[in-house]
């Protein structure tokens, strides 16, 4: 694959290629993805908005402290470039990244159970809500520390090759994090070692209250590629069919040793960068442009437009998510909080909890030579 | 047994323990071809490879990032850091992902590692080539923080470290590189992380030191026997956990204590041993806790006697056991 800086590549719904049984190539150069994939990218794309929307009500009504970062407007982009991984395929998550748990897998109980930071989540309370991790399915526990996570991730990806695995890492970060001097050391070492790892930045417009154009000089995020020797390409982060075909090429370049490409997904988050803020220093004509090419509508005209739509699929589907979600809102209300105590564990391999807990008192145990003189 | 330099004992501990188990690789600026600047991983690339001796981009954040990536899928990194003046781009890896990754992840995800820092003066490095910085990594929970002051322990607790599931900061003095010899065994042997040394036993006060300070340490309770004083020196060995139990033990018998490091004042290891013993044992003490540390500037001066009024000396040490006995 050459280095395609400058090309958007978009396929749904504006570029669909007509329905059709035979695989010959359409207008864009593509073949249509079968109708289960369709339908699935639509499904947890669904999936991903009504737990995200449900997780804001919750912080709302102030069932769970702290606060919530929603990636709602952008489920194109995280959907389309993490679905169907392997179990040993490694995602390194961002702080807006809570729902890459869905597409890999975590069970939507524990996610629940970490929003609520209780003792039944995986990281037993520890961490802020929505930074959710998890090691069974690699699923690398976030930190707040922007770009951090790419740089763990070069090396996971360092290991898969030191191992001669075809497993990959998707590593997510968004348009602020472009700026640190770290983000850049991640992509030069990918490079100079050609490691299976696919970097995909959600340029949602805004890092908190910055304009990206006070992030870059550049037009598009991708082009900065060039400088690490891997291709770099600009997609529409709202068409799911667009972000996958992206991502499909760049994960089966990743796995055959063809090493890392990055990924601009231009999209646009909805809210603000918390629950906590208001996100006031958008313009409402931005906010109500952005919402008007809301992805998931988008694809159901997609499937209708290729008779692979009826409402009783989406009612399906969301009666199916809306019973997840109330149980796994259940199973967290009902799970206990940590014991205060557990602040002490896992520091170490080893318990400092006698140490911290129980200090000996020491007396003399000889009179001083010193001051008997 | 067979006489050894404390950087011999490193290269040697590193060799073994590759060879040992094929988890382990070493990655870091010039560690490769070049063998180090300082020579630690001569000949290491040849036996081993350029993919488990790997040279990297001049970047430290990213040698620690990635080391701490592959350790989550199961590889035992050995990362060097060539100065320690060098080792702050890494800073934001070692203290918000190495150090508190395990505790995020409520221990279901681990990065087992050793970061080799190359650290200290007394060598005319100037500003940038002799700090030492232990004090900021023994301030974060989470890590290991280990500096050998023996040629034994070099090797010792190089190996401990490299088996340890911790993420291990493992700094090593430039000045004991090749300025000390011990015969150490031949067969394989570990030091216990945790554990510090009662280097030389004394009634009179306790000297606690660690890394180069530890052998000026030494040279100066040799001098206090000639005055009749009996020095008993603790070698932290570890910095962090530090081993409360070896320090009060000794400074309960002594009653006076003398806390001897490189680092800076404020804030060093001194200060936190010296609170320790004054919560935990405050009743066995006959005289002030003293100190004998490098002043509060920002780094060594190059020319020579500013090093000279800077670094901790056998000098300095004895004239602070002095006036702690004369207390």
């Amino acid at each position: 694959m050459a280095t395609k800086t400058k090309e958007r590549a978009s396929a749904a719904p504006q570029e669909a290629p007509a329905p059709t049984k035979s695989p010959k190539v359409q207008g864009n150069g593509a073949t249509p993805l079968p109708e289960d994939l369709l339908k699935r990218l639509y499904g947890y794309m669904l999936k991903c908005r009504t737990v995200e929307e449900k997780a804001r009500t919750l912080f709302k009504q102030g069932r769970f402290a702290g606060n919530y970062y929603a990636a709602v407007g952008q489920e194109a982009t995280e959907v389309g470039c993490t679905i169907d991984l392997k179990p040993e395929d490694t995602i390194a998550p961002a702080h807006r990244d809570f729902i890459a748990n869905i597409m890999k897998g975590t069970p939507l109980n524990l996610m629940f159970a970490q929003l609520y930071a209780r003792k039944t989540s995986p990281d037993q309370g520890r961490s802020s809500p929505a930074h959710c991790g998890y090691a069974p399915l690699n699923v690398i526990t976030p930190a707040s520390t922007i770009a951090a996570q790419l740089n763990i991730g070069v090396g996971v990806a360092l290991a898969y090759k030191m191992k001669k695995q075809d497993n990959v890492c998707v590593a997510l970060s968004g348009d602020g994090s472009t700026s640190l001097g770290f983000w850049h050391e991640a992509l030069n070492f990918a490079g100079v070692q050609k490691l299976p790892i696919v970097f995909v930045v959600q340029n949602n417009m805004w890092a908190e209250s910055v304009s990206v154009k006070l992030q870059t000089a550049v037009e598009d995020l991708s082009v900065k590629a060039q400088a690490y020797g891997f291709p770099g390409i600009t997609v529409d982060g709202n068409d799911v069919v667009a972000v996958y075909r992206v991502a499909q090429e760049a994960i089966h370049r990743a796995r055959i040793g063809d090493g890392p490409t990055l990924i601009e997904a231009k999209t646009y988050r909805w809210y603000g960068h918390s629950e906590i803020d208001p996100a006031k220093y958008r313009s409402p004509e931005e906010v109500e442009y952005w919402k008007s090419k809301d992805p998931i509508p988008a694809m159901e005209r997609y499937l209708a437009k290729h008779n692979m739509w009826s409402d009783k699929f989406k009612e399906d589907l969301l009666t199916k998510i809306n019973q997840e979600i109330e149980e796994a809102v259940q199973f967290a209300e009902n799970s206990p909080y940590p014991e205060p105590e557990e602040a002490l564990d896992h520091v170490y391999s080893f318990s400092i909890r006698d140490r911290e807990l129980n200090r000996k008192a020491w007396t003399c145990s000889t009179p001083s030579p010193a001051s008997s003189k | 047994m067979a006489l050894s330099t404390y950087i011999d004992a490193i290269t040697s501990a590193l060799a073994e323990e590759m060879r040992r188990d094929e988890r382990v690789f070493i990655l870091g600026e010039d560690v490769g071809v070049m063998g180090g600047v300082f020579k630690a991983t001569k000949g290491l690339q040849e036996e081993f490879g350029a993919e488990r001796v790997m040279d990297t981009p001049l970047a430290e954040g990213v040698i620690i990032s990635s080391a701490i990536g592959a350790a989550m899928q199961g590889l035992r990194p050995v990362p060097e850091i060539q100065f320690s003046d060098f080792v702050t781009p890494a800073m934001d890896a070692i203290t918000q992902q190495a150090a508190k990754l395990r505790y995020r992840s409520a221990g279901s995800q681990t990065c087992p590692m050793t970061v080799r820092i190359c650290y200290g003066g007394g060598v005319g490095g100037g500003l940038y080539h002799s700090q030492t910085n232990t004090t900021w990594f023994i301030h974060e929970p989470g890590l290991v923080v280990l500096a050998p002051g023996t040629v034994y322990d070099a090797k010792g607790l190089l190996k401990s470290a490299i088996r340890d599931d911790n993420p291990v900061i493992f700094f090593e003095h430039k000045k004991l590189y090749r300025s000390i010899k011990e015969e150490i065994p031949d067969e394989d042997f570990t030091v216990p992380i945790g554990k510090a040394a009662v280097r030389r036993e004394g009634k009179h006060l306790t000297a606690i030191s660690y890394g180069y300070t530890l052998q000026l340490t030494l040279q100066a309770a040799e001098k206090m026997k000639d005055k009749g004083v009996e020095v008993e020196v603790v070698d932290l060995r570890t910095l962090s956990p530090l081993d409360k139990d070896t320090i009060l033990q000794s400074v309960s018998k002594t009653n006076r204590c003398v806390i001897i490091h490189e680092d800076h004042r404020t804030l060093g290891v001194g200060a936190e041993i010296s609170a320790i013993i004054a919560e935990e044992a405050f009743d066995c003490l006959d005289a002030p806790i003293m100190r004998v540390t490098a002043p509060d500037v920002p780094a060594i001066p190059f020319s020579a006697p500013l090093e000279k009024f800077y670094m901790p000396s056998v000098e300095k040490i004895i004239t602070a056991f002095d006036r702690i006995l004369e207390y």
